[in-house]
């Protein structure tokens, strides 16, 4: 129940924060997907199932503070987070840079997906030379960001009486 | 053995995938094609969080101004947006004095066509910009409850800025005149050629398509009616039932080029707001009551 409880804050205070403060802290245009951050976070405690319904509810969240159609965020995020969930696991090593590795990996693939899925929804301008540098440029800011939102969402994750639950 | 346990292991987790797409796609789709339900979701969420997100963007705004420059810090960027805002408003009057000297002018006037005179205005700040990589949108802080409504224009003191998208009870998105696919109808400040300005996606600037005329840059001597000039401002078109009042400055012409085998020219406009720099803007109550 506190899990639950911290994680729904978690995700609440990062789409306050990208629809606030983030939107004046562009750079090169672009700024940070805090909340596919998060998710990438989750992934990397929680594994691929965990991630993609975080994914989906966190970007269906989100999705409502942007006039891109809903579901958009939600989609890419949950691909995303099934993506790096998987990947981590696969994975033999784990090092202290691999969270900015991963959400810079993930900031492309959800780009990418994020744009490709509007622009056959029917949204204009979404599949251009501009984006592709805004999506490099915000997988960059998403690498830059992921330490503290890694720690935010590690905080959140925890649940006091169990401990840190990593069900993979 | 641990073969078979992958396989199911995989089996179990497609399905989780499986539903968060199909349910995020079966979204998209209604949402695409217009939903109310979907709307007001939207207008409920905003306005929850509304509150929440003003105190942030209070707490925040020492750290904007240090972001935005020492020359803008305090008290000195409130003063300095005051009087940019009183300079974007004179100069807004000059740019119009220029479309009124023209025929155009007295042609609606004959006409009876409704004029920007016409459209009373909410004033109102901008407090955030898009919260996405893909939009080119701004969030003011007058919505509904100040008489906000979808699809009014939005103008600066020199210049048309966008129109209403969303709105919610406090606040309300503005799209941006160079937002990829917005479309503004406009007319030529010299020749009066009417066509189409369009924003194109990431560059800031608008083409202008759909021109009643080709008509080519103007050479030394050459009469104003018959060529364009560079910097010559466009103004929006007076129709009947328009999205927007006539006489709005809108852009000026950056350049003209035409290549080989093209139809049409591609003529590049420059907006004459700075829609990256906006504190201040008013939303027209078009059409009137």
């Amino acid at each position: 129940m506190v899990r639950r409880v911290r994680l729904v804050l978690l995700v609440v205070s990062l789409v306050v924060l990208q629809t606030t403060a983030f939107t004046h802290l562009r750079i090169f245009g672009a700024i940070p997907d805090l909340c596919l951050v998060a998710t990438v976070a989750i992934a990397y405690e929680e594994g691929p199932e965990r991630a993609a319904l975080f994914g989906f509810l966190s970007g269906l969240f989100l999705d409502l503070f942007l006039s891109s159609p809903l579901g958009l965020s939600a989609l890419s995020q949950a691909v995303v987070g099934y993506g790096v969930g998987a990947f981590q696991g696969a994975m033999l090593r784990e090092s202290r840079t691999m969270p900015a590795f991963l959400s810079a990996g993930a900031g492309l693939l959800g780009g990418a997906i994020f744009a490709l899925v509007g622009a056959v929804a029917g949204e204009a301008g979404y599949l251009t030379g501009t984006s592709l540098r805004v999506i490099i440029v915000a997988a960059i800011y998403d690498a830059v960001v992921a330490l503290p939102v890694f720690a935010f969402a590690r905080w959140a994750n925890h649940d006091p009486e169990i401990g840190y639950s990593r069900r993979r | 053995m641990v073969v078979y346990r992958r396989d199911q292991r995989e089996a179990r987790r497609r399905p989780v995938l499986l539903i968060v797409v199909v349910a995020a796609l079966v979204l998209i789709t209604i949402d695409s094609r217009g939903s109310g339900l979907i709307d007001s979701a939207r207008r409920s969420a905003r306005d929850a969080l509304q509150p929440v997100q003003s105190i942030v963007d209070s707490a925040f705004n020492p750290v904007r101004n240090v972001v935005d420059g020492i020359t803008s810090y305090g008290s000195v960027k409130d003063q300095n947006a005051l009087l940019k805002r009183r300079v974007a408003k004179l100069e807004g009057r000059l740019l119009r004095d220029r479309a009124v000297g023209s025929e155009v002018g007295e042609l609606e006037r004959l006409l009876d066509l409704p004029t920007i005179d016409d459209a009373t205005g909410v004033a109102a700040r901008v407090v955030s910009g898009s919260p996405d990589n893909f939009e080119r949108t701004v969030i003011v802080n007058k919505g509904a409850s100040k008489g906000v409504q979808l699809s009014q224009p939005v103008v600066a003191g020199n210049g048309l800025v966008g129109k209403v998208t969303a709105v919610t009870s406090e606040e309300a998105t503005v799209t941006l005149i160079d937002a990829p696919g917005f479309g503004v109808g406009v007319r030529l400040e010299g020749s009066n050629e009417s066509g189409v300005a369009e924003g194109r996606t990431g560059d800031r600037t608008m083409r202008l398509s759909f021109l009643s005329r080709q008509l080519p840059l103007c050479a030394e001597n050459a009469a104003a009616d018959t060529c364009m000039r560079k910097g010559e401002l466009v103004f929006t078109t007076a129709v009947a039932n328009a999205a927007f009042p006539p006489d709005i400055p809108v852009a000026k012409v950056k350049n003209r080029t035409k290549r080989v085998g093209e139809l049409e020219a591609t003529i590049t406009l420059t907006p004459l707001v700075d829609l990256d720099d906006i504190t201040y803007v008013k939303i027209l109550r078009w059409p009137g009551p």
